[in-house]
């Protein structure tokens, strides 16, 4: 009996060492002698100080152990797996020229001024590298677009033979858009019980490019990849490495970024796309508003739109406002963003989804205005496998907290919109960039031997947005003074060196590090409706006697419509037995190609006498592969200082061919891809005249020493010397 | 019928140890809780937490990268001491009110009373060998003597075996050097706050196990120790010293309550 009241032996020789002490008249040495004995050497009853002392104890505990087993089965399975790889892939190493491969991808980094700012001293790191290595331009694909052209990275092939010709294909059934990507449906079996229809069953997830990425070839050697944000690898396929979903991600809600302004001022308005405006209410000096995400699971009906609700507690004075969402509270000052919030929105049943967001405070007085940025899909907690493993993105939000996982993080929309200014805009985008700076160097940590690229969206985005400042005569900042225009592209340049020049110190001589774009930039400071010039010169016919027709081809009359457009460079033939209601005989086809090639090649926009499309190029001669058919029919290639209207890619014939671009939306690339290519570093110098965006897949499977998968089209470069 | 039944649960409640353990778990495991929610650094913690998770699947997601598992195992210790500092702050808020607490509840709970007719060892210490020949009972009628004293020099103890012969709480005199010392004895097959010894000085030692006054200074006797049987719990099927049911009841109140709370622990 004495011993479980006394604890163990130590306690009791302990408490006898105290009661001595004590006799001692040493009161205050032996409280703190007591507190310490009772918590270095504690007997059970003394020990357990409640629950939270008890999950404590448990949890560490339960680390180690884990630890302990992981580590020992790792370290005690490693020669094995080393030896049956070394049987399997005869060392996986052992042709390499390198023991590591770095790619840098820096979405949209332009080589003119890349060139540019080398030249005025702003670009050290770059420029070593182009002393010490390779420095030109990157042959970019037809069109020049971000998806396109990662998914040619990273296959070696041309579109024909990957499948992804834009952000969006045509559905000739119905003539309207589809992600090009990936199609995600929800399980197919339902059960009624009351009002619920429950699904059963895993949400169906297709990837739609086609190819095999080279690290799948590298990984089937023995090489390790990290491989993180490269476009248009969601869904994320199973290979030997890890991988992080980039472009074309989805939010919670599905769409490629959907981001939502609560607002007390009253609008009928509705923004033009990306973004919903949602009331804040007053009530008794609190304001309540919601956050809208996906459509609840439980029902098949549409519009059932799951909702957040959440409380702002407006302090006037102070311009700042608490903000109660969920368990979460938080304070905001005028001009100030959130920390990604988690929010659950629960459909019933025990059906949530996990989403995060960041909230945006504008304004707090007369109005309250908040922005609340795209629900992305939670990284801890992902709905939707947006990492191979799946682990991997959790992995991440552990190690580093909740990041972005929208392919399109940076909400260029918010901005286009004046929902978001400048600061507030690129406070978001290197923010974002931090994180994947973070990354980076966690995989350059972890991938010492193999394969580790990471491509980074801030260069594009913000190019995107900000080319207005460095044009001499942008429409969009014809208001702003030169000397008040803010130098944000140089800037940006610049970060990206420092990036680069934190990567070479990480590096030696037996890695190789390619730095490279997808394609390069232009300003877009006209806008060219190709819908509008279709149908005045008679390709495409409208309803009745309009003039100008909606959104997707509403009020076009396709019984007399031959050509339509749709996405930003493909231009389509209303084709008899493909199109639901096509006209063309296929057998006229290729002479109708030739007769709007002719026509608009060479375009002028008459308000200055300037070549609007310098090259329209037929499908069929560009590419080649199984997919050709997916394909538009003709590529429009466009000249500097002009990409397709805003309304020409939504699939609305205006009025008006062309007109200003007076958007936030200010530098583009979709144009005649010869005048936008990429750029190419190297920390070793190759010879090689005029590389493709498709040769770094042969090349780098070339310098790991494997053999070239014979459908490739890009071709290996050689090393100098 | 609300009514008796109503006495029926308190009588239930009040009376059944398993009942009070219970009880008292889920309400120590919200009280605990909170206090810990509201003590610890919540955001620092839910931070290592999170890192220790990270490094765990890091020695998962890269089994093959030799450096990154025994990186990650360094990460995972240092992490683990990191976690433990920042538990040990809000555990020091907690640990002074839930000694004290588990202490007065095993008064209650850890030990049953001396059974009728049962025998029991009474102990009394003293302070020098030499009065060993001179201590003494003066014992009540209802307890008797079982076996004659043992005396044992090495531990200046002497040790009576006694029986009782009634339910009640008897005060046994314990003589020696013609001082008396009084110790309680609860014969008792009911809920009753027992003291296992009565001690002399030793105030934190009769803080932590003794439920009686002090023996005088002056007193040759140093302690007199009751050997109360240990008071195991049932429950499906399993007979277990209380301390384990509350360990296991409040981790379950407190897994609850930090889950519907959202507390980090």
């Amino acid at each position: 009996m004495k011993k479980w009241v006394c604890g163990s032996d130590t306690l009791v020789r302990l408490r006898a060492a105290a009661t001595k002490l004590a006799t001692a008249n040493h009161a205050r040495p032996i409280r703190v002698f007591l507190v310490l004995a009772i918590v270095l050497f504690p007997c059970f009853a003394h020990a357990y100080a409640g629950p939270g002392a008890g999950f404590a104890v448990l949890s560490s505990f339960w680390a180690i152990f884990v630890a302990f087993l992981y580590s020992f089965y790792a370290l005690m399975t490693w020669p094995f797996r080393q030896l049956f790889r070394m049987i399997r892939n005869r060392n996986a190493y052992g042709k390499a020229k390198f023991k590591r491969a770095v790619i840098l991808g820096f979405d949209g980094m332009d080589p003119e001024l890349a060139d540019r700012f080398m030249n005025e001293g702003k670009l050290p790191n770059l420029a070593k590298l182009r002393g010490k290595g390779t420095f030109t331009k990157l042959r970019t694909t037809f069109p020049a677009i971000s998806p396109v052209a990662w998914s040619t990275f990273m296959t070696g092939v041309n579109p024909g033979k990957h499948n992804i010709y834009d952000f969006l294909a045509r559905d000739t059934s119905n003539y309207l858009p589809f992600l090009s990507s990936a199609e995600i449906k929800g399980p197919k079996r339902r059960i009624k019980i009351g009002k619920y229809s429950i699904p059963f069953g895993k949400t169906e997830i297709r990837a739609m490019r086609k190819g095999t990425p080279f690290w799948h070839w590298l990984g089937k050697a023995g090489i390790f990849s990290s491989v993180i944000r490269v476009p248009v690898t969601f869904p994320p396929e199973k290979f030997s490495g890890v991988l992080l979903s980039g472009m074309c991600v989805p939010d919670l809600k599905g769409s490629q970024g959907t981001f939502c302004l609560c607002t007390t001022r009253s609008s009928n308005d509705k923004f033009r796309e990306g973004g919903v405006r949602v009331p804040v209410e007053r009530r008794n000096g609190v304001c309540h508003s919601y956050i809208p995400g996906p459509d609840s699971p439980l029902t098949e009906k549409a519009g059932s739109e799951m909702r957040v609700n959440f409380e702002i507690r407006p302090d006037a004075p102070a311009k700042q406002a608490r903000i109660i969402v969920g368990s979460e509270k938080f304070t905001l000052k005028v001009g100030e963003y959130s920390d990604w919030t988690t929010v659950e929105f629960k459909a019933g049943l025990g059906f949530t989804a996990h989403g995060i967001c960041r909230f945006y405070l504008k304004e707090v007085s007369p109005e309250i205005e908040i922005y609340v940025s795209p629900v992305n899909i939670d990284p801890g907690h992902p709905d939707l496998p947006i990492s191979h493993p799946v682990t991997y993105s959790i992995y991440l939000a552990k190690l580093y907290g909740p990041y972005a996982t929208l392919g399109l993080a940076e909400d260029t929309w918010a901005l286009n919109e004046h929902v978001l200014d400048d600061d507030a805009f690129l406070a978001q985008c290197y923010s974002n960039h931090e994180d994947r700076e973070r990354m980076l160097f966690d995989a350059l940590e972890k991938t010492k031997q193999g394969l580790c690229t990471c491509v980074f969206d801030t260069t594009d985005r913000v190019q995107h947005m900000f080319w207005r400042y460095l044009d001499e005569d942008h429409p969009a900042a014809r208001d702003v003074p030169h000397d008040k225009r803010p130098n944000v592209i140089p800037e940006l340049y610049q970060r990206m060196d420092r990036l680069i020049g934190r990567v070479m110190e990480q590096i030696d001589d037996d890695t190789l590090l390619l730095v490279i774009s997808d394609h390069g930039f232009k300003s877009f400071a006209r806008c060219m409706n190709l819908n509008a010039w279709l149908h005045q010169n008679g390709y495409l016919t409208l309803k009745d006697t309009k003039t100008e027709s909606g959104d997707w081809f509403e009020d076009v009359d396709w019984s007399r419509t031959r050509a339509y457009t749709m996405g930003l460079n493909g231009l389509y033939l209303n084709i008899k037995g493909r199109e639901k209601q096509g006209i063309v005989d296929p057998a006229d086809a290729g002479a109708l190609k030739i007769e709007i090639q002719q026509k608009l090649n060479g375009l002028k926009d008459p308000a200055s006498g300037t070549v609007g499309i310098t090259g329209v190029f037929i499908t069929g001669n560009v590419y080649r592969g199984p997919y050709t058919e997916n394909a538009p029919d003709l590529l429009v290639g466009y000249g500097a200082g002009y990409r397709a209207s805003w309304d020409s890619v939504l699939g609305k014939v205006t009025s008006q061919v062309f007109e200003d671009n007076l958007k936030a939306w200010s530098g583009d690339h979709c144009i005649d891809p010869r005048l936008v290519p990429g750029v190419l570093f190297s920390s070793h110098k190759f010879i090689e005249d005029k590389p493709h965006i498709a040769d770094v897949a042969p090349t780098i499977l070339n310098l790991f020493g494997l053999p070239l998968p014979s459908h490739f089209d890009g071709k290996a470069w050689n090393l100098a010397g | 019928m609300a009514t008796p039944a109503l006495a029926a649960f308190k009588l239930f409640l009040f009376t059944n140890p398993l009942a009070i353990v219970v009880a008292l778990s889920i309400v120590i495991g919200l009280l605990m809780i909170v206090l810990f929610g509201y003590t610890s650094n919540q955001k620092a913690i839910k931070i290592a937490k999170d890192q220790l998770k990270a490094h765990l699947l890091a020695v998962r997601l890269f089994q093959d990268q030799l450096h990154v598992v025994v990186g990650s195992y360094g990460r995972i210790l240092r992490g683990t001491g990191r976690y433990l500092k920042l538990a040990f702050m809000p555990l020091l808020y907690v640990i002074i009110p839930i000694t004290v607490l588990i202490v007065q509840l095993d008064r209650y709970l850890g030990s049953t009373g001396v059974q009728v007719d049962a025998p029991f060892l009474l102990t009394a210490q003293v302070s020098n060998s030499d009065v060993l020949n001179d201590v003494s009972l003066d014992l009540p009628p209802e307890v008797t003597m079982a076996a004659p004293a043992v005396h044992v020099p090495a531990e200046r103890e002497v040790v009576w075996r006694l029986a009782a012969s009634k339910e009640g709480a008897y005060e046994i005199q314990v003589i020696a050097a013609g001082q008396r010392v009084t110790k309680t004895v609860h014969v008792s097959s009911e809920l009753a706050r027992v003291s296992p010894v009565r001690l002399r000085g030793h105030f934190w030692e009769r803080m932590l196990s003794s439920a009686e006054s002090a023996i005088p200074e002056n007193s040759p006797i140093e302690s007199v120790a009751v050997d109360y049987p240990e008071r195991n719990i049932e429950i499906f099927g399993y007979k277990m010293n209380w301390i384990w049911l509350f360990f296991i009841f409040s981790m379950v109140a407190g897994f609850i309550f930090k889950e519907l709370l959202g507390i980090q622990v």
